[in-house]
């Protein structure tokens, strides 16, 4: 079982050969290179499936493979391996969606008579490649690489409709934003190298466990004690994450991204893009646990970016807007998580989330196909019994976004909120903030979600194109059923509310996730005794565990039942009202996204530029003054000494002679000849 | 005692004809000239060589004369071949027009 590991690297390479033969023969293949893409993914999908099995049965692998830069004084600079459970898992996650986003495609691209084909198959290729070769990096300078290869692909795709005027727009802003995160993480990698000579994950000369010792050993680094100094550290590395994840404030590309095709919206949200971000936490989680300043940080960046992008969510009357914002907001919860010590609680709601969002978003892709790319709620309505598929579907979904028992985003939304609550109640107060914010959140995403629903699916068509919509086919159907069958159902890899009720062992996801061997010191149960012993993370209940699990979930299925009810309410009926026009100068607010891109541009505009124009005065009057002074001062003294140079033998004898006089004159008198 | 000829004569003799030669180079255009002066100059120092060398009663310095001429002959060879391409060239031996390569 484990030879299998010799052949994992296939499951990058295949879908970047994918890339390479839609790049170079797409053209004249049948389907645009659509075809390789889905066997290349499909055959990563199938090896990542056999590699899960090799890992579920005990193997880990953990090797590099090609040393880049050797220095054997200092550090080398690799590439490598690390498949462990959480990578393992991860390498499925990715490689399904991908798969099922290559086959969505053959429906909203090929179907619909795009041209450029290749150049989109080509960039799916490359972007799930990167994705999943930045998945099992072993050490955190392969991992910069292949998320800076991830930030480009989806620089490319997003900007894939280049002639119209928003999406090279979005894309450039896309690019701009996560580079800007991206830039702080690189600083963090070459400070995670210097610090302690290696950037592997794993195993106890990885620099998790480096860390640890430093912390323990007391060491000082630069002046600094050592927390400060890993605190540091591990907030330039998370400027990447915020970035990536788009976690406040560096959300405002994401919204703006939607102008990119809708099977790249899905594959950016649920598997690739924005997971790499939080995915990073997770890989290096060893790291952060050891730092509760850092994960405060994150925890309420998390809460606070969930019950934020929740509110604008709200008012959009666009059907990818919504799901934008929801994304935001869903990769908040997932932050939250991680930073209240939850760290198999945020995989698993990564897990489900990747699952539930692509299919919504591919639900989206079909309606919109269905709309002829009209993405306008309010021209729609009516269309759950002409699209049977995507409706039923796409409710589930949305039932489990709205974290409805007993849809996926129950389980995992519940367990999320549960580990904050017991965190926060066992000795870290400062979390009841978070969690509160979080279940704000819970309210908010059960209203948008089902007003989108209501809006879209439910009343009289509200336009000709809804009354009349654009059939699908198989290839769009397929992908929206097996994602929507699991988004039922994934919820069960882990529900931790049953296995406290009833004592079985079915808490899946955590043994899974716990199992990897202690020499790797990525297991779970590591983490936790990290995050007890260095955050102070313990554990509180109000009134024994089971009474505050019961407590905590009643009250966040309540809110979510609430919200969802009240949307469901407010917007049934053949021709719902707006209500959100009620709400005002809030909803004006709202519909500006809180004014976050004007004060960003403000940021560009009114301050960046001022110092750079400020800066190239300094540098054309100061430095290219001197390096031209001191150039002319040159020039002219050669133009001058030129002129003894004139050719003549004559005149050069005159010099030497005269040079010979004066030189012996002068020992004469330096001498004292005379 | 054979009465010698005092070391100080040679020495203005090779002063004399160094000068001679220097300035046939200061004031003469024509290259063969130049060779016949730079000549001079070369002898001039084998003078002082020889003089010297017969005043400590030390063969060295008459050796070196022997390498010095011989240094001489060798310049005088590339010298003349010089001379010729200018002749080829410039159609004269002036010194002075060969001065084109200045910058």
């Amino acid at each position: 079982m484990e030879g299998i590991f010799q052949y994992a690297p296939a499951i990058a390479v295949l879908p970047f050969v994918s890339f390479l033969v839609a790049l170079i023969a797409g053209e004249y293949l049948p389907k645009k290179g659509a075809l390789a893409g889905i066997l290349a993914t499909g055959g990563s999908l199938t090896l990542s499936l056999v590699v899960l099995v090799a890992v579920v049965s005990g193997h880990t692998y953990n090797e590099t493979l090609y040393t880049f830069v050797d220095a054997s004084e200092t550090f080398s600079l690799t590439f490598g391996l690390l498949i462990d459970p959480l990578s393992a898992a991860m390498l499925v996650i990715v490689s399904l969606i991908a798969t099922l986003v290559h086959v969505f495609s053959l429906g909203y691209m090929n179907d619909e008579g795009e041209i450029g084909l290749p150049r989109y198959y080509a960039g799916l290729g490359l972007f799930t490649a990167s994705m999943l070769a930045f998945v099992f990096s072993d050490n955190l300078l392969m991992a910069f690489i292949f998320f800076e290869l991830v930030g480009l692909c989806s620089y490319l795709l997003i900007g894939f409709w280049f002639r119209e005027d928003a999406p090279p727009s979005a894309a450039k802003k896309a690019f701009l934003v996560t580079r800007f995160g991206d830039y702080f993480f690189l600083i963090g990698v070459v400070a995670v190298l210097v610090t302690f000579g290696t950037a592997q994950f794993a195993g106890s000369e990885g620099f998790p466990a480096l860390a640890e010792e430093a912390l323990v050993a007391g060491e000082t680094f630069h002046g600094l004690g050592a927390e400060t100094w890993l605190s540091i550290i591990g907030l330039l590395v998370l400027g990447g994450v915020l970035g990536k994840s788009a976690q406040f404030p560096f959300h405002t590309w994401l919204p703006d991204a939607m102008e990119g095709p809708t099977p790249v919206s899905a594959l950016i949200h649920a598997a690739t893009m924005v997971a790499a971000g939080v995915y990073l936490v997770a890989r290096m989680y060893g790291f952060y646990a050891l730092l509760p300043t850092v994960l405060a940080i994150i925890a309420f960046i998390g809460g606070f970016t969930a019950l934020f992008a929740a509110t604008m969510g709200v008012v959009k009357d666009e059907i990818k807007q919504v799901l934008a914002y929801s994304t935001i907001s869903q990769y908040g919860y997932i932050m939250l998580a991680l930073g209240a010590g939850g760290y198999v609680a945020a995989f698993f709601h990564l897990t489900t989330h990747a699952v539930f969002k692509a299919l919504l978003f591919l639900g989206a892709g079909s309606v919109i196909i269905a709309m002829h790319h009209n993405e306008n709620m309010w021209d729609m309505g009516g269309l759950k019994d002409p699209m049977r598929v995507t409706y039923l579907t796409f409710l589930a979904g949305s039932l489990a976004l709205a974290g409805i028992f007993p849809f996926s985003g129950f389980w995992s939304k519940d367990e999320v909120l549960f580990e904050t609550l017991v965190h926060a109640l066992g000795g870290s107060p400062l979390l009841l903030g978070a969690y509160v914010m979080g279940l704000g959140a819970v309210f908010l995403t059960g209203f948008y979600t089902i007003r989108m629903v209501m809006l879209t699916f439910h009343g009289e068509p509200r336009s000709d194109t809804a009354e009349n919509p654009h059939g699908v086919r198989w290839n769009v159907k397929f992908p929206l059923s097996v994602l929507g069958v699991l988004a039922v159902v994934a919820g069960f890899l882990n529900p931790v509310p049953i296995q406290k009720l009833t004592g079985a062992q079915v808490d899946f996801l955590h043994a899974f996730l716990d199992s990897a061997p202690e020499a790797t010191l990525t297991n779970a149960g590591h983490y936790s005794d990290l995050t007890a012993e260095y955050a102070g993370y313990g554990t509180g209940y109000i009134g024994g565990e089971v009474m505050t699990l019961l407590l905590g979930a009643g009250i966040a299925l309540g809110l979510a039942l609430v919200g969802a009810g009240s949307a469901f309410f407010l917007y049934r009926g053949a021709e719902p009202t707006a209500h959100t026009e009620k709400l005002g100068r809030v909803r004006t607010l709202l519909m500006h996204n809180y004014y976050q891109d004007e004060y960003q541009v403000w940021l560009a505009e009114g301050l960046t530029v001022r110092v750079a124009r400020a800066a190239d005065t300094f540098d054309q009057g100061v430095i290219d003054g001197l390096v031209n002074g001191a150039s002319s001062v040159s020039l002219f003294a050669g133009d001058r000494l030129r002129r003894i140079q004139t050719g003549v033998v004559t005149n050069y004898a005159a010099f030497i002679a005269l040079s010979l006089v004066i030189l012996v004159a002068l020992f004469a008198v330096l001498g004292g000849w005379i | 005692m054979l009465e010698t000829v005092p070391v100080e004569y040679y020495l203005v003799l090779s002063a004399a004809v160094f000068c001679i030669g220097l300035f046939g180079i200061l004031t003469r255009t024509n290259a063969l000239t130049f060779l016949m002066s730079v000549e001079l100059m070369l002898n001039a120092a084998n003078i002082n060589l020889v003089a010297f060398a017969f005043y400590w009663s030390n063969l060295t310095g008459q050796v070196f004369v022997l390498f010095t001429m011989s240094l001489a002959a060798a310049e005088v060879a590339i010298g003349i071949g010089i001379i010729l391409v200018l002749n080829r060239n410039f159609d004269d031996v002036d010194v002075t027009e060969a001065a084109t390569l200045k910058w």
